[in-house]
């Protein structure tokens, strides 16, 4: 393969290579004199060109190639090219909720940060060999921890980004250690490889290896730190009410979508033939039931301590980890049927979380706090973001017809399915179910303080950004749509997933 | 099939379409309102001779003496209920009789009602009470009879009741609706017993009819469990409707107090028709009443028949003696004369009772009108003492009057009643089960005489006492119809002769009165051979014989005694007052007493019948209150207490249940939330725990695979 042939593959990730390098350079040089106000426009402008460039090159791209020869290093086809491209409309909606926002004079380098942590997700999309997906995932982490502290003036910021550093550090090093103990076992990287050493040693050996369960432990604790899930979640709740609002975004979703699906490709690729039970009372040592105590523990954790918050950050934040665990469903599951069902799931969410943090972030502009006591009479002060609000809440909560109902419907039905005769994961569904009702409670906990509380004395009006406004009214539009029309995203995932015959 | 028969339903029809019409009406459209059931009455008239005219001159047996047109009503399964009316003699003499005597108390009611605000609502009642009867008439199926006979119940109520303002009046309808009711309970069960037993309830149906030789047979041959054959059942228990619509013994108790109505309503429901109706019934039924019997032996039905009406027409004739209410002597009268054709359609068969009851229906009619005549002459005055000398005043009503009250008397040759009543007194007198009924209807015949002569006596001769009604006394029976009639003229007034109007039908039905007995005298029965459909035959050695002579000798003789007594006692010295006591009450006080007091039946039943029921009612109301009400009450608080713990439950174990989950979850909340205590190190030690907890997990759970 020639260069000429690998760069066609890597044109979206050069475009915002370029685009990171104009974002600076346009800031640096041209516009350092003039007011934060329009060096944000023009640097957001540039950041969005880019990404707008990057996801209509992925439309029209027809290319399907695995470089270099089969090896993962660089795999791109339909269903990846999607996911970027869900990645990338994401991160064109966290550019537009920061173009109001007052946490930086430092708005090229803050730019260039947000697009090198998409490339990051770019590429672990991509990849399906481990060393590839190991300095993906460093780039895009250690991207999200500069974002995390970029609030220099808030010392929070900082502490929230060096909780994440270290703990997102240690995770790292278990990862590594993971998989070098992988790579030892099977001598090989690449995924497929992987899973046929893993395969032909436990054919032979009729067990599973200890030392094959440790690094099994250790790589899950780096995805988990990624996708914040118990017990590795522990930096979330203080990173999301830390970090800059966009930043808090772009980690909720675009990285989450981002770990999700490189999570699941190892699981079912990397893993495949060590998947064990998680079934109830059928017990059986593997990665299933790994996941399954994961899951468990998010659920139960994200959903109770969510419920005792009063930082709506904070409440997103444990939202978010039990949202996690839901997600963690259709991995467990591990059948065809449900990741289209998690790639539908992870992408609501990700516009959901998104209009969520834009939310926030008004408020949080004009009340100075995100406390619930913020929120109190929200709709008498604005009563379109108010119904945003309760779009995107009551979409988290899952409630009809919005895309939160139909993605969980749709997850934990696929999940049920995929071992119709025993329903070997009733128990956890069930449990699933059973948490989303309580998780009905904090988010109308939320809503009440919206539309029952009285407002505060101050303030009468909340100022909405336009932009804002209308990249949250876009939001919402979106959520409904999808709720209403599931298929609209659903076919495009299953289709795209056919195409690329995995 | 004649067009008549096919159309015979217009007869109550074209009255009924009046009744409606006339509901519909303002309060105001007087004129309409008599027009219509006037008219309507001419058509139905009309019509009723069409249909005579149709039954003249057919033999009995042959294929139209009687036609019939049935239809079905309802079917149900296989059963069903057949409708259906007859064109027989009996039907059409009725049904002239009905329409005509109708017609001529529809003509005096304009003129007697004619100050009424209600004038237009009476002229509704008149008509829907009309086509009901006729209903009765033409009914060839013992449901659609049942159906008219309740209307006529109903009609009567309401025309009773008319003035419904008058407590009294009120009192009555209640009285008469509910004493008539019980022999309609009879009927019912006998209508019910007579489908069972015949699977039909048409009279007449080509041979497969309830009253037919096949049914008949059939039911003769059915024994009930106390002996008697169920012809024999159902037939007493058809005749329980008869005595309570014909005020027979021991159900008369209502007619008399059914005065409280309009004087035509009077005339023409409680003397000329519907009270003619029980009558008509049991002429309708005869051949079931008479199943089972042979040439010397008379069936327990007709005995029964007989002897009620036999007592019945002694027993009012003796109450009427002592009453003092012009239009209660008349009521009593009605009673008995009922009696008499009771004992007419037993003791000699159909035409002998249906003859009295045409003739009756006329000169009762005339009689009551005519009193009606004299109370509106008299000021709405009731009370013959207060009367007197009114020939003077009134002589075409005095005229008609007579002529009436000789009918009704008997007295020979010229008026209708001797004829008809000599005919029963005959037929009783060759009873071969008693003689008991001739010398009861000697007897009555001898007191109808009496009273009669002793009513006109205080109503038409010796001077009028009506001036000196000083305190207004005004007897129970006299009330005034308040507010019907303003009272234009004072107390004191002179009485004054009705306008034409009234006084027209009082000359028409006089000229009948005395006609009418001329068509069924035994030398030309025509009216007998007619409805026998026999051949009539012009004899006059039929007056000689078979007793027929000796017997019209000792009943003229009877008569004259009563009107010479009667004479004797109230006409040779007219009461000089209204205070004074009776002449008869002078001789025999206590009988006198007993007399006025109507043999305190009415006291009886008070006493019995209606204390028991109160007494019952009381009984019921206890159960109803305490015992069934204590059950519902019992359930109610049982459902109330379980409420109660159900809210309890609720409330407590899981509203309160489901709190504490609630809390149970939030404080595990807040408990979990304490790992998160800010300090990384902390943190990061968390992870290492997991990773060794999860390892050891997962290699505890390893199996050989």
């Amino acid at each position: 393969m020639s260069y000429l042939e690998l760069f066609k593959l890597v044109v979206p990730e050069t475009i915002l290579v370029v685009a990171v390098l104009v974002v600076l350079a346009v800031d640096l040089l041209v516009m350092r004199e003039q007011p934060v106000r329009y060096r944000l426009l023009l640097g957001g402008a540039i950041t969005c060109m880019g990404c707008v460039a990057a996801f209509l090159w992925l439309g029209g791209s027809q290319l399907q190639a695995n470089f270099p020869d089969g090896a993962g290093l660089l795999v791109v086809d339909p269903l990846t090219n999607l996911v970027k491209q869900v990645v990338l409309a994401l991160t064109v909606f966290t550019v537009v909720l920061s173009l109001d926002s007052h946490f930086t004079e430092h708005v090229g380098e803050y730019f260039a940060l947000l697009l090198l942590a998409t490339l990051g997700m770019m590429f672990l999309i991509s990849s399906e060999d481990v060393l590839m997906i190991f300095l993906s995932l460093e780039l895009l982490s250690l991207s999200l921890y500069i974002l995390t502290a970029f609030n220099k003036r808030n010392i929070r910021s900082a502490e929230a980004a060096l909780k994440y550093f270290l703990f997102g550090g240690m995770a790292a090093a278990f990862t590594l250690f993971g998989l070098s103990l992988l790579y030892g076992l099977t001598g090989a990287t690449n995924l497929h490889q992987i899973a046929d050493a893993l395969k032909g040693t436990a054919v032979k050996s009729h067990f599973i290896d200890p030392l094959l369960v440790l690094a099994l432990v250790m790589v899950v604790a780096g995805f988990g730190f990624k996708i914040a899930a118990v017990p590795f979640h522990l930096w979330a709740p203080d990173a999301y009410q830390g970090a800059p609002t966009p930043s808090a975004a772009l980690i909720a979703s675009g990285s989450k979508v981002a770990s999700f699906f490189i999570l699941a490709k190892v699981m079912m690729l990397g893993f495949a033939g060590v998947e064990g039970s998680g079934a109830w009372r059928n017990f059986a040592s593997g990665w299933v039931p790994l996941l399954t105590v994961v899951a468990l523990g998010s659920m139960v954790v994200g959903n109770l301590v969510a419920i005792v918050q009063s930082s709506v950050r904070r409440l997103l934040a444990y939202s978010a980890i039990a949202q996690g665990g839901y997600m963690l469903l259709a991995i467990i599951a591990h059948d065809p049927q449900t990741f289209p069902s998690l790639l539908y799931y992870v992408a609501t969410y990700g516009l959901t979380i998104v209009g969520a943090f834009g939310v926030v972030a008004v408020v949080e502009e004009n009340a100075g706090d995100d406390h619930l006591a913020a929120f109190a009479g929200l709709s008498r002060r604005s009563p379109v973001l108010s119904f945003c609000m309760l779009i995107f809440m009551l979409s988290l909560a899952g409630i009809p017809p919005l895309a939160g109902f139909f993605g969980k419907f749709y997850l934990f039905t696929t999940a049920l399915n995929a071992d119709p005769q025993h329903f070997g994961l009733l128990w956890l569904v069930l449990l699933a179910i059973g948490l989303s009702a309580v998780s009905l409670y904090y988010y109308l906990m939320v809503l009440k303080q919206i539309y029952v509380a009285e407002p505060a004395a101050h303030g009468p009006v909340v100022a909405v950004p336009f932009a804002s406004q209308v990249a949250l009214t876009l939001l919402a539009l979106g959520v409904v749509v999808l709720g209403c029309a599931p298929s609209l995203l659903l076919d495009t995932f299953q289709a795209a997933i056919r195409l690329a015959g995995s | 099939m004649p067009w008549i028969v096919h159309n015979l339903w217009l007869i109550p029809g074209l009255p009924l379409l009046a009744a409606a019409i006339t509901a519909l009406c303002k309060q105001r459209s007087r004129t309409l309102s008599a027009s219509l059931a006037i008219g309507a009455m001419v058509l139905a008239f009309g019509l009723a001779c069409v249909a005579f005219l149709q039954t003249l001159n057919k033999p009995a047996g042959s294929e139209t003496f009687r036609e019939v047109f049935n239809f079905t009503w309802l079917q149900f399964g296989t059963a069903s209920v057949q409708l259906g009316w007859v064109l027989d003699p009996l039907t059409a003499v009725m049904a002239m009789m009905v329409t005509f005597v109708g017609l001529l108390i529809f003509i005096f009611s304009v003129g007697y009602m004619a100050h009424d605000e209600n004038f237009t609502r009476f002229f509704c009642f008149l008509s829907l009470f009309a086509g009901a009867m006729l209903g009765v008439v033409i009914a060839n199926s013992l449901l659609l009879l049942f159906i008219s006979w309740e209307l006529v119940g109903l009609t009567s109520y309401l025309l009773i009741g008319f003035w419904y303002h008058k407590p009294s009046a009120a009192a009555a309808a209640k009285k008469a609706f509910i004493t008539t009711r019980v022999g309609d309970i009879g009927l019912f069960i006998g209508m019910l017993w007579l489908y069972g037993a015949s699977g039909t309830l048409l009279f007449y149906d080509g041979g497969n009819g309830c009253l037919e030789t096949g049914a008949l047979a059939k039911m003769v041959a059915m024994t009930t469990s106390v002996g008697m054959a169920a012809s024999t059942a159902i037939g007493l228990l058809i005749f329980c409707g008869a005595v309570g619509k014909s005020g027979q013994v021991p159900l008369h108790v209502w007619l008399p107090d059914a005065m409280e109505g309009p004087t035509p309503v009077s005339a023409l429901i409680h003397a000329a028709t519907m009270v003619a109706a029980g009558v008509f019934l049991v002429a309708r039924v005869y051949p079931l009443m008479s199943a089972g019997g042979a040439a010397d032996v008379v069936p327990a039905t007709l005995q029964v028949v007989t002897w009620v009406g036999a007592i019945t027409a002694v027993f009012a004739a003796c109450i009427a003696v002592a009453q003092n209410d012009i239009k209660r002597i008349l009521a009593y009268s009605t009673v008995s004369q009922l009696g008499y054709m009771m004992m007419g359609l037993g003791v000699g068969g159909v035409v002998v009772g249906m003859f009295h009851l045409i003739t009756h229906a006329f000169f009762k009619a005339l009689l009551f009108l005519g009193s009606g005549s004299v109370i509106h002459g008299c000021h709405e005055e009731q009370d013959i003492r207060r009367m007197g000398g009114l020939r003077k005043y009134m002589p075409v009503t005095f005229a008609t009057y007579a002529v009436g009250m000789l009918a009704l008397c008997g007295v020979p040759l010229f008026f209708s009643g001797f004829w008809s009543k000599d005919e029963i007194l005959h037929a009783a007198h060759g009873w071969p089960a008693s003689h008991g009924p001739f010398y009861l209807g000697a007897a009555g015949a001898l007191l109808t005489a009496f009273y009669m002569t002793r009513q006109v006596c205080y109503v038409f001769l010796g001077s009028y006492r009506g001036s000196v009604r000083g305190s207004a006394a005004v007897t129970s029976h006299g009330a005034h119809p308040a507010g019907s009639h303003p009272s234009l003229h004072a107390g004191g007034q002179v009485p004054h002769e009705s306008p034409p109007v009234m006084t027209w039908p009082l000359v028409i039905l006089a000229f009948f009165a005395v006609v009418l007995g001329f068509v069924g005298t035994p030398a030309w029965p025509w009216f007998q051979s007619y409805l026998g459909g026999e051949k009539l035959e012009f004899d006059f050695a039929k007056l000689t014989e078979g007793g027929v002579l000796f017997l019209m000798l000792l009943s003229a003789l009877i008569v004259f005694a009563g009107i010479g007594l009667g004479w004797w006692l109230y006409g040779r010295q007219p009461a000089a007052s209204a205070e004074g006591p009776d002449a008869l009450e002078r001789i025999r006080p206590d009988i006198f007493g007993l007399l006025r007091g109507k043999f305190y039946v009415d006291e009886l039943y008070e006493a019995t019948v209606i204390y028991f029921n109160a007494w019952w009612a009381g009984v019921c109301d206890f159960f109803d209150r305490w015992v069934w009400g204590g059950a519902v009450r019992a359930v109610s608080y049982l459902a109330l207490g379980l409420s109660w713990l159900d809210r309890a439950l609720d409330e407590y174990v899981v509203n309160l249940g489901f709190d504490q989950v609630c809390l149970g979850l939030r404080r595990d909340g807040g408990w979990m939330s304490l790992v998160q205590n800010g300090q990384v190190q902390r943190y990061l030690s968390i992870i290492g725990l997991a990773l060794t907890v999860l390892v050891l997990l997962l290699i505890w759970g390893i199996k050989p695979s």
